[in-house]
């Protein structure tokens, strides 16, 4: 693949910030205000004590001058509060921009991650893919404070600096004007071009390190009992000593760029304290604004010191832009549905020679699948873990495209099925079971978003969970999910089970449904399960059917699963449990 | 010894850390110095050159030299500001690296049991993000704290020669530093742990939304839970606005005093030199002492404001130094095993005991002698402490009471549920075991391991990667990875934790074969398992009582 330009790796990310022009164009004008303050008050200071230095000489010489001290004692004034209040508005402004940023970025990804399919959401479910994730949305979040306003601004400066001095002598801001446009050309575009590929490589350097010393401490007791912790950690080491090198490179170059921000505003001023003084000798200006010039100059330095840091830095943002705008491809990659609806009533499902295979793996994870269900009836697909049970799930409920054959739900070729027909009328509890933050009431209201309070606990006596829920303070507005009460697995995967009773399905794949419930729960709960199945399909997938408690009820078939391929069937004559 | 009374304070061991990179540090300190002083004879030169010209009316010509001088002190400063960064940035390196390595040689001294009883995600991302956390620490804000006295008392000199007067308004604001220090301090704290609550609940609501986003598509409701998102990041925003409102104050007062500094020695410089004022030493002001103190005067708070801007980086490194510490601060307990002397004993445990925190006794007393070449199974319920007395024979954690004896130099191989599979190539995986077996030897030891078949499909053979990026292996495949390194090793003595859990009937049997091979090869092996297969296999069998109880070694010759 080639390697995107930064133009095109940023310019997503630009566009949406483009959305709130007039914020960026205040918080800029703020910014520049500040460092206009900053010049005017250093530059009229210089002026006026120079003026009052010559006046005073003036008047000790007897002659009759004066100097009007309060308009630049005003000025002065004026300057050193408006370059506060500047500074104090910009900061705050600017902080609310990139605030109202990280919403519009939070929900703009979350919507991409909404559309990725099952595995490409496998793949990225890992913590350390999360914490990349937010730290990305964080990076391209600080684009407008690191990236956009500074550079703007140091233009501005440099420009009004050259243009405040070409009001005496035109040819001082000309040449101010080219060392300083020329150090901030290099400043950006050269710092940036420097610190590219080194600063762009940081995340993934210390993502290899990470996954190293998670190696390292998962694997500690083979490689204590190897004798081989010393071999491991020179691999850490090495890894370490790359990111270093980065590193190092990175804060040398970081840091001329810094010394170079004082070296070319010192040269530039003093240049233009050359030219000055030497108009001044031909009587072309005052001394006083002889003064005035380099010290404006010197002023307009801190409009540039933020820029080699960040801009060496560039690379960082440009791999966060790219990460993110490859989760934005393979969410538009992933196939839109159809538009088909689903019979009411029991669905049934043909699954025709499907296989599916993952692109890393060396075996597919089903092969040659034949199955067919008629509505109304329930299938146990057992099988160990790693069999593919999961899979065929996930093909059932469309979160995964067979890699070949074709599924057929209730009469429609499973593609073909719009999108809310299909949620609403498959349910699937998995093997991970989401609880989010928030209420008791808000996590089952997610299957129903209108259900009545009545229906939740009516819901919530299906699976027995209702006296539970009754001995809470809060009832059903106690605060569940990470930060809130911890449920145990057996509760959390019976919540999830009164979710699907609050939805009508006319499929529901149940995936060891009785998981970490004990007994006395799970004979109060199959009988209300075997009759909320009656008139509706389901797939059962189990480890291991033993024909005892746990098994759930009502299976008129069963398939095994091993390998990805299916061995027996046998059908049962009549219902078990 | 190692006891919370004497772990030290997270200021304490940084102040440790940085004294052993003393020499950068002060290095970095002094080229900020450098470039202090370089600032003052930049100014100095400047407000020479115009006082030269104006007052004394000297041509540009007399002063090139002072023109040449300027211009060698303005890449002096330059040279001095990159000294610094570089001098930073090298402390602040090999300090990160000494601190890496000062974790994992705690973690490896802990040994995999107490060190796994963390979880690993968490340690990881310690032994990264947190040890990154302290760059800015050693390399900005301690150099810059330094310089945050010594500069602004530089300044405080020169202005004091020039004009006392001056140097009082100076001073007057000097008293005013430890209060703008307090102030920045707190307010960067507060704006700090204040933010970092709302971030990481914002965090925290975002990650919730995400990982769960497979239930969000299956009840169709992606779009709301966007909304959402939206929401709360907004609810987010104007929280933390409130803060920000209080926080950027302590700013903008600082930059209110360098301001009004700069108003105040202007205005009275030039009333001064006006004659106006005729009391102190203003009229002794000249052009070159007025510009110079007015000059200088910003360059005084300078050192304060990057000060402020640093001093997040404190805050960060004393909240990732709290973590380390406490992970420093859990006690080593292992010891070198007694030796084993005489008979055919590999390994022994007498009188041992385990305790896990927070579960109390997991196993023991417990007796066991693992004589060379026997096979031993250990059964009982789940949490009877199967794992617990493998870990013992192994040495990954001391027993709590009693002891254990090993033969001298005795070299073990293990397998658990969880085979390790590092990121490399399938021959570094093996090769862990043994670092000087040779390609054919591996081969070997895949066909012993029956992963021939794998080894033949695979496209790069022996130098195929596995992992991220490369092939991914199946539950059963790696850990007959691992079970190639076992017979790869050549130990004594060969420790299995339920070596055929969740593995497949067919993979099962594999395994259960190639350990027979294992036990032919006359080494020792202790396998703690349910698998009536693997149970066959026993020469001796262990059982562990219920869990709960202290469990009792009972053997018996039967399986």
């Amino acid at each position: 693949m080639p390697e995107p330009s930064l133009r095109s790796s940023l310019v997503p990310w630009l566009r949406l910030f483009a959305r709130r022009r007039r914020r960026l164009v205040l918080g800029t004008l703020l910014l520049a205000i500040t460092h206009a303050s900053a010049v005017g008050l250093l530059a009229l200071s210089g002026w006026f004590i120079t003026a009052s230095a010559l006046t005073g000489l003036a008047l000790a010489a007897g002659l009759a001058v004066s100097l009007d001290v309060y308009v630049p004692g005003g000025g002065i004034r004026f300057f050193a509060l408006s370059r506060t209040v500047s500074r104090y508005g910009e900061r705050f402004y600017n902080h609310d921009t990139v605030l109202r940023f990280l919403a519009d970025l939070r929900s703009r990804l979350f919507a991409v991650l909404a559309r990725l399919d099952e595995r490409s959401l496998a793949r990225q479910r890992a913590s350390d893919w999360l914490n990349r994730l937010t730290a990305d949305i964080d990076t391209l979040d600080s684009l407008f404070l690191r990236l956009l306003a500074p550079p703007l601004v140091a233009l501005l400066a440099v420009l009004l600096v050259a243009a405040l001095l070409s009001l005496w002598l035109p040819w001082v801001g000309i040449v101010v004007a080219t060392v300083l446009l020329f150090a901030w050309g290099w400043l950006t575009l050269g710092q940036a071009w420097l610190g590219m590929s080194a600063s762009r490589r940081q995340v993934a350097h210390l993502q290899r390190l990470r996954g190293q010393l998670v190696e390292h401490l998962q694997g500690q007791a083979e490689l204590e009992a190897y004798a081989s912790q010393g071999w491991h950690r020179r691999h850490i080491e090495e890894q370490e000593a790359r990111l270093q090198h980065d590193q190092r490179f990175l804060a040398r170059w970081a840091g001329f760029g810094v010394a170079l921000v004082n070296l070319t505003v010192g040269l530039a001023m003093l240049a233009a304290l050359w030219l000055a003084a030497l108009a001044w000798q031909q009587e072309a200006i005052g001394g006083a604004v002889m003064v005035m010039m380099p010290l404006a100059v010197l002023a307009c330095g801190e409009a540039l010191a933020l820029l080699p840091m960040a801009f060496t830095h560039l690379g960082a943002t440009r791999g966060a832009a790219d990460r993110l705008n490859a989760l934005v491809r393979a969410g538009e990659a992933v196939s839109t549905s159809g538009s088909e609806p689903l019979p009411a009533g029991p669905l049934s499902l043909c699954l025709h020679n499907v296989s599916l295979s993952y692109p890393d793996a060396l075996e597919p994870a089903l092969s040659g699948i034949d199955l067919s269900l008629a509505s109304g009836r329930r299938l146990a697909l057992s099988g160990a873990s790693g069999a593919g049970k999961s899979s065929v799930a996930a093909l059932v409920a469309r979160r995964l495209p067979p890699s070949e054959g074709e599924i057929v739900l209730g009469g429609v070729p499973l593609a073909h099925v719009d999108e809310r027909a299909l949620r609403e009328r498959v349910a699937l509890l998995g093997q991970r079971v989401d609880l989010f933050q928030g209420s008791l009431a808000a996590n089952l209201r997610l299957a129903a978003p209108r259900a009545s309070e009545a229906e939740l606990w009516q819901a919530l006596a299906w699976v027995a969970l209702d006296d539970w829920a009754r001995d809470l303070p809060s009832g059903l507005e106690t605060p569940v999910g990470e930060g809130g009460r911890a449920l145990s697995g057996g509760q959390a995967r019976r919540v999830a089970l009164a979710r699907l009773w609050l939805r009508d399905p006319g499929l529901v794949i149940l995936d060891e449904p009785f998981a970490g419930l004990d007994a006395d729960t799970v004979a109060r709960i199959k009988p209300r399960l075997d009759a909320w199945l009656a008139g509706r399909s389901a797939i059962y997938l189990v480890h291991q059917l033993d024909g005892g408690d746990f098994d759930p009820p009502g299976i008129t078939h069963e398939a095994r699963l091993e390998q990805g391929k299916l061995t027996d069937c046998a059908n049962h004559g009549h219902p078990s449990g | 010894m190692n006891d919370d009374a004497h772990r030290p304070t997270p200021r304490r061991w940084l102040a440790a850390h940085a004294a052993g990179q003393r020499g950068w540090l002060a290095l970095a300190a002094l080229a900020g110095f450098g470039a202090g002083a370089a600032t003052v004879a930049q100014m100095g030169l400047l407000a020479w050159i115009v006082s030269g010209m104006l007052i004394a009316g000297a041509t540009l010509g007399e002063l090139g030299e002072t023109f040449a001088l300027l211009a060698g002190v303005l890449a002096l400063r330059a040279l001095s500001q990159w000294g610094q960064e570089v001098a930073g940035q090298e402390a602040s390196l090999r300090i990160r690296q000494r601190v890496r390595a000062e974790l994992l040689d705690h973690l490896a001294a802990l040994g995999p049991v107490r060190a796994g009883e963390r979880h690993s995600g968490g340690l990881a991302s310690q032994l990264v993000e947190q040890v990154e956390a302290l760059d800015g620490y050693f390399a900005r804000f301690l150099p810059q704290l330094r310089l945050a006295v010594a500069v602004p008392l530089l300044i405080l000199g020169v202005v004091l020669w020039l004009d006392w007067l001056a140097a009082l308004f100076l001073l007057l604001a000097a008293p005013l530093i430890p209060l703008f220090m307090a102030l920045i301090g707190m307010g960067a704290e507060r704006l700090n742990r204040e933010q970092f609550v709302a971030v990481s609940r914002l965090s925290g609501h975002f990650l919730d939304r995400v990982r769960g986003i497979a239930t969000l598509q299956l009840f169709h409701r992606t779009a709301e839970a966007t909304a959402e998102v939206h929401r709360a990041a907004d609810r987010y925003r104007l929280l933390s606005l409130r803060t920000l409102r209080v926080a950027f104050l302590s700013s903008a007062v600082l930059e209110f005093f360098a301001s009004v500094a700069i108003a105040m020695v202007a205005i009275y410089v030039g009333f001064g030199l006006l004659g106006y004022i005729d009391y102190g030493p203003a009229d002794e002001l000249t052009l070159f002492s007025g510009l110079l103190v007015l000059l200088l005067a910003p360059e005084f708070f300078q050192p304060l404001r990057s000060l402020a801007q640093h001093y997040h980086d404190r805050a960060a490194a004393l909240g990732a130094a709290d973590g380390m510490l406490a992970l420093l601060a859990e006690p080593v307990h292992r010891a070198d095993p007694q030796p084993l002397v005489g008979g055919k004993g590999l390994v022994a445990l007498e009188a041992a005991t385990l305790s896990h925190p927070g579960r109390g006794r997991v196993v023991g007393p417990l007796n066991v002698v693992v004589q060379a070449g026997e096979v031993v199974v250990v059964t009982g319920p789940s949490g009877a402490g199967k794992s617990a007395l493998l870990q013992l024979l192994a040495g990954f954690v001391a027993p709590d009471e009693g002891q254990r004896l090993t033969r001298p130099e005795l070299a073990i191989a293990w397998m658990d549920q969880r085979p390790l599979l590092i990121h490399g190539s399938l021959a570094d995986n093996l090769r862990l075991a043994a670092p000087e077996a040779s390609d054919s030897e591996l081969s070997q030891a895949l066909e012993r391991a029956r992963l021939g078949e794998l080894l033949a499909a695979l496209p790069e053979g022996l130098d195929t990667r596995l992992g991220e990026g490369g092939v991914g292996l199946s539950g059963g495949q790696a850990q007959r990875v691992a079970l190639a390194r076992v017979f790869l090793s050549r130990a004594p003595l060969v420790l299995l934790d339920e070596p055929t859990a969740s593995l497949d009937e067919d993979t099962e049997a594999r395994v259960v074969e190639s350990l027979r091979a294992l036990a032919a090869e006359g080494r020792a092996l202790v396998i703690a398992t349910h698998h009536p297969a693997l149970m066959a296999m026993a020469g001796r069998h262990l059982r562990l009582t219920a869990a709960g109880l202290p469990a009792n070694v009972e053997e018996g010759a039967d399986a």
